[in-house]
């Protein structure tokens, strides 16, 4: 069984290290964001260790799992409690602009008004990193993934799942739009550029070693490079202490770590997916000392989560999104589909379930996520 | 005074009817929407484009914007796709000699999106904004001319054998289509995806300018052949009799089903029943002869896409229902009551 896991870790040592060298600064606002995240997750506060300074890494005492089951032995399902908001890097924040730059289409575009903010992808990365820098009171429409509390009374711009619709979109008077390829179709960003509106193209890649360059290429779009930068230290910061956190209740022993399938399902017909390498949950499956069971059997990208595939990869628990868990009839639905009553996690009744907008958004609240989804997958019990 | 002789008195007032009735449609569409316009913006936005007002002030721009980059294309690009899928129906009904051949029952409609899928996926372009259609174009000629060679026997086809084909080219078709999609890497398989979806959302004039020519030598294609179908709905020898050239009006006429539902399904995806339900009507409203169905076909075509589009995207508040589901729902229960119908009168003869 083996996971790439030095691909991953190389980017992440550049995020950490962008992280330390501005921890200073970062390190105020992120005892708050971590002080808000544990009581998220009920842990105790004063068991939070201080914001690490130095480069060494600490070691997990070999008895830090004492009293911990084996993860892979656990039953029932659990969820992760759901994050908590988005805390801003500095409260209304100043873009300078005019900004100039060439987007990820490959166009050439000048930002001269951010005054009214649309930030639209499908895993509400973007809208959380306008939050992230301190301009989430500019927004003034969401899509169906930024499901935070702050944006919830915001108009909802996408319909069908993910599709855009121009007339609606131009109806919120935006000034600045901020998307990616994930929504569309493609038609309706290029209405909205030719009505005047300004379109901005991001990466549609999401992994937790991009985190940072994409919350700075936010940044440098909206005209806040400097508040950019820190807010990805900021979150690479974070990301060391959630890493640290998790080694202690994650097993060391490679035959203890939980084998983790995450399955998108839709409904109780053909949407109903294992996530290959490449989607986003092998790297959250990695993070949090699991082994992604899809990717470990070569699976690249999704494939349909037939019983050939999930007797194959057989894996100890499911990741699930909570709707997409309860589109296909909650676990008793899901047990009915075939194959899945076959695995280990089946037989265990071992799923795992987290809000849809959070759990792959991959921005300022991944920190959190993973943290959450540890819990829920390494002790249940103390994360109720 | 004869049935035909009435039919045809009926020609005029109906046509002009549906004329009117689409522009009251056009109007209406042109003013509701979930951006809202009052006319009388309407009316500025039109005069601001013709430069008989000045350049629009700061929040007329949005409202410019969405009228001129988003509402009136998809209004033209549904008179487009609705006028290629009547006529694509009234002319396979004509040439199949057959009352249920229709794009998208039989899989010509499913042969496009196969061509139009592949050049997606692959992201090929050498036709620039054409490519899609001339792909969907190339394989709709293939399947019209598949199902029609598999479903002839003794000089026509059988009904029951051409809704079979249907069936099987469709399951083909989607089978293809899976497999694309399957294929597909992630940016392309968004793509198809929404393509999929068979709205007319994200029309842009492109679209429109791409799509228009295709409808217009379709229809003027078919048009010209109007005589030759009816000579050929006396039966094919009798259409021989009258000098009619069968052989080469069956290969025209497949290449102006397949050029035409090519139009429709490249930037719309599949609209089913258009092709059945329009024609159908007409001919009971004025009579089968061609030289009149095929224009009427192409107003009511449109008529029938314009008003389930108005109702598909501003029926529920930021939703974009899809306008297929508007034309299965007539066009379903008129299928099945046709081919009762048909069937019947067979079974009445034997």
């Amino acid at each position: 069984m083996t996971r790439p896991i030095p691909t991953r870790s190389a980017g992440g040592a550049a995020s950490v290290a962008r992280g330390l060298r501005s921890a200073r600064v970062a390190s105020a606002a992120l005892a708050a964001a971590v002080a808000l995240v544990l009581s998220g997750c009920g842990v105790g506060v004063e068991n939070a260790p201080a914001p690490p300074v130095s480069s060494a890494p600490v070691k997990p005492s070999p008895d830090a799992r004492a009293g911990l089951q084996d993860p892979r032995t656990i039953t029932g399902p659990s969820t992760a409690a759901s994050v908590s908001e988005v805390v801003p890097i500095q409260k209304r924040s100043s873009p300078k602009l005019p900004v100039t730059l060439t987007d990820a289409s490959g166009t050439a575009v000048t930002v001269s008004d951010a005054d009214r903010i649309l930030a639209l992808d499908i895993y509400g990365t973007l809208a959380e990193t306008v939050v992230g820098l301190g301009l989430g009171d500019r927004l003034v429409g969401r899509g169906s993934s930024n499901t935070l509390e702050s944006m919830k009374a915001l108009p909802l711009v996408t319909q069908n799942g993910h599709e855009l619709n121009g007339e609606a979109v131009l109806a919120l008077r935006p000034t600045l739009v901020l998307t990616d390829t994930t929504l569309g179709p493609r038609e309706v960003q290029d209405q909205l550029r030719a009505s005047g509106v300004t379109v901005v193209f991001f990466d549609p890649k999401r992994s937790i070693s991009t985190i940072g360059s994409q919350v700075e290429s936010v940044a440098h779009a909206v005209g806040l490079d400097a508040l950019g930068r820190k807010l990805a230290a900021r979150i690479a910061t974070e990301l060391v202490d959630a890493k640290e956190r998790i080694a202690a209740i994650a097993p060391t022993d490679e035959r203890e770590k939980p084998r983790i399938a995450f399955l998108y399902a839709r409904g109780t017909a053909g949407v109903f997916f294992l996530f290959g390498k490449g989607m986003g949950p092998d790297d959250l499956i990695g993070a949090i000392g699991g082994i992604d069971v899809a990717t470990a059997a070569g699976i690249t990208g999704s494939k349909p989560a037939n019983s050939e595939a999930l007797l194959a990869t057989n894996p100890d628990v499911f990741l699930m999104m909570t709707d997409g868990l309860a589109s296909t009839g909650g676990i008793d639905g899901l047990l009915k589909r075939p194959g899945v009553a076959d695995t280990a996690a089946g037989q265990h009744r071992r799923v795992v379930d987290m809000a849809d907008g959070q759990v792959l958004s991959f921005g300022p609240t991944t920190p959190a996520v993973l943290l959450s989804l540890a819990d829920a997958i390494y002790r249940p019990g103390a994360a109720r | 005074m004869s049935a035909v002789a009435r039919a045809s008195s009926r020609r005029l007032p109906v046509i002009g009817g549906m004329l009117v009735l689409l522009l009251a449609v056009l109007l209406v569409s042109a003013a509701l929407g979930q951006f809202s316009v009052s006319p009388a913006e309407i009316i500025g936005s039109f005069a601001r484009k013709l430069g008989l007002a000045p350049a629009a002030p700061g929040t007329a721009a949005y409202a410019d914007g969405a009228l001129w980059n988003i509402r009136f294309p998809r209004l033209a690009l549904g008179v487009v796709v609705g006028a290629a899928l009547g006529v694509a129906g009234a002319l396979m009904q004509g040439v199949f000699a057959n009352p249920l051949a229709e794009p998208a029952v039989v899989g010509v409609s499913a042969g496009c999106a196969v061509g139009a899928c592949t050049v997606i996926v692959l992201d090929l372009r050498w036709l620039g904004p054409a490519t899609v259609p001339a792909a969907a174009f190339v394989m709709g000629v293939l399947t019209t001319a598949l199902v029609y060679g598999l479903s002839r026997a003794r000089g026509r086809t059988q009904v029951l054998m051409l809704v079979l084909t249907g069936i099987a080219v469709n399951a083909v078709a989607n089978a293809i289509i899976a497999f694309l999609v399957f294929s597909a890497d992630t940016a392309s398989r968004e793509q198809v995806t929404f393509w999929q979806l068979g709205s007319l959302n994200g029309a842009t004039w492109t679209a429109v300018a791409v799509t228009l020519p295709l409808l217009l030598a379709g229809v003027a294609g078919a048009w010209m052949l109007a005589r030759r179908l009816d000579a050929l709905a006396l039966g094919e020898r009798s259409a021989r009799h009258l000098g009619v050239d069968v052989e080469r009006v069956r290969l025209w006429a497949i290449l102006i089903v397949a050029l035409l539902t090519a139009a429709a399904v490249s930037y719309a995806g599949i609209i089913a029943f258009v092709g059945l339900i329009i024609p159908h009507l007409l001919r009971l409203l004025i009579g089968p002869s061609h030289g009149a169905l095929i224009p009427a076909s192409a107003i009511g075509g449109a008529l029938l896409i314009s008003g389930s589009d108005l109702v598909a995207r501003t029926a529920i508040p930021f939703a974009d229902l899809p306008i297929g589901m508007f034309t299965a729902l007539v066009g379903g229960p008129v299928f099945f009551v046709l081919l009762r119908r048909t069937i019947g009168a067979k079974q009445a003869q034997a």
